[in-house]
């Protein structure tokens, strides 16, 4: 499990445990990974959050041209494994989760638990910001270096 | 916003690729793809067409090496260039760290390239962000074309670029420019985040 925050990761492992759901993804609703449990390449853990991000931004747009106020959680089934995607607040603003489960639990059992995930992330989270400037002020010869070797040129 | 996970001591940047149609937005995107390492990339995702327009986003992850000390990635997008694919162009534009305004530098596309402009400034304020406290390039692609067809740098500076910010004359299909503009925008976003404005 890795997540942006130590705080997340204990409601994160009580969810997983209790709903016997396969990977989960917590993210910012513009695609940026706050935790992550399951995928084993970070680039396919950043695929996944820009894809579950517009779906979910798409579908509040939906709602909001229908006259909706929001639509809850939104579920694809598949036949070996389905998703769940919802997006709710934070103290830290708005998230969304992506949930990957199988035949061993269920939607409403995933649903369940959810709430529950976003109930205990919501009573965890810290009031105040991290607000830490990360990099040094000669930052910017890595970056070239970085990108030279990225770009080979 | 940009992410910053202290734990990881991972920084996660969004650059949005923005202009009008078919001005070479996903182009960029489909070079930096080609030429970068496969262990530095991940998968291009493209939600376009059946004629290959892009409907929703392109979207590409990039492994930019350590900086400072951080692990650090950007997430490449794209928005449709269309003006009738707004409403996901808004979804798109939420959240970026900077814009690389991809304007197309054909005389006769003058029209629609202020038009893009005009739009991603509404789009950005309509989301509480002013354009000028936002890391913007502009990248004039298409100067390969002949001269009689497509405006200059300094033309196209002219028309567009009325905050003198960092410009790069461009020719995607065949990748010139198309570094030049992504190290202008990275160097731009991590300068803000460096200033500790962005840290999320």
């Amino acid at each position: 499990m890795r997540a942006l925050e130590p705080w997340v990761e204990a409601p994160l492992q009580t969810f997983l445990t209790e709903s016997s759901a396969r990977l989960i993804l917590l993210m910012t609703t513009s695609g940026q990974v706050v935790a992550q449990h399951g995928f084993s390449r970070s680039f396919e853990v950043m695929t996944a959050a820009a894809l579950g991000s517009a779906i979910v931004a798409s579908t509040e747009e939906l709602a909001r041209i229908m006259g909706a106020s929001r639509f809850g959680a939104v579920v694809h089934g598949g036949s070996q494994q389905s998703c769940m995607l919802s997006a709710f607040g934070t103290p830290r603003g708005r998230w969304i989760g992506l949930v990957v489960f199988g035949s061993e639990t269920s939607i409403g059992l995933v649903q369940l638990f959810f709430d529950r995930l976003v109930e205990e992330l919501v009573g965890a989270a810290p009031r105040e910001q991290p607000a830490r400037a990360p990099l040094a002020e000669n930052f910017e010869h890595e970056l070239n270096a970085s990108l030279k070797e990225l770009f080979g040129r | 916003m940009s992410l910053v996970n202290f734990t990881a001591r991972e920084i996660t940047c969004k650059i949005v690729y923005y202009g009008p149609g078919r001005s070479g937005k996903t182009t960029n995107l489909q070079y930096v793809y080609g030429r970068v390492p496969e262990a530095r990339r991940g998968r291009m995702v493209s939600l376009a067409t059946q004629t290959d327009r892009t409907l929703f986003f392109d979207f590409l992850p990039l492994e930019l090496g350590n900086i400072s000390g951080f692990s650090t990635k950007f997430q490449l997008y794209t928005v449709p260039g269309q003006s009738y694919y707004n409403a996901t162009r808004k979804l798109v534009l939420q959240g970026a760290d900077g814009v690389v305004f991809v304007a197309d530098s054909q005389a006769r596309r003058f029209d629609d390239n202020i038009e893009s402009l005009q739009n991603l400034q509404d789009n950005l304020l309509a989301q509480g962000v002013d354009i000028r406290q936002l890391p913007v390039v502009f990248q004039y692609n298409k100067q390969d074309l002949p001269r009689d067809l497509i405006l200059t740098q300094d033309e196209m500076d002219d028309a567009l670029n009325f905050r003198a910010v960092q410009s790069f004359s461009a020719d995607a299909l065949h990748g010139t420019g198309v570094f030049e503009t992504l190290k202008g925008v990275s160097e731009l976003v991590l300068k803000k985040l460096a200033a500790g404005s962005q840290v999320a």
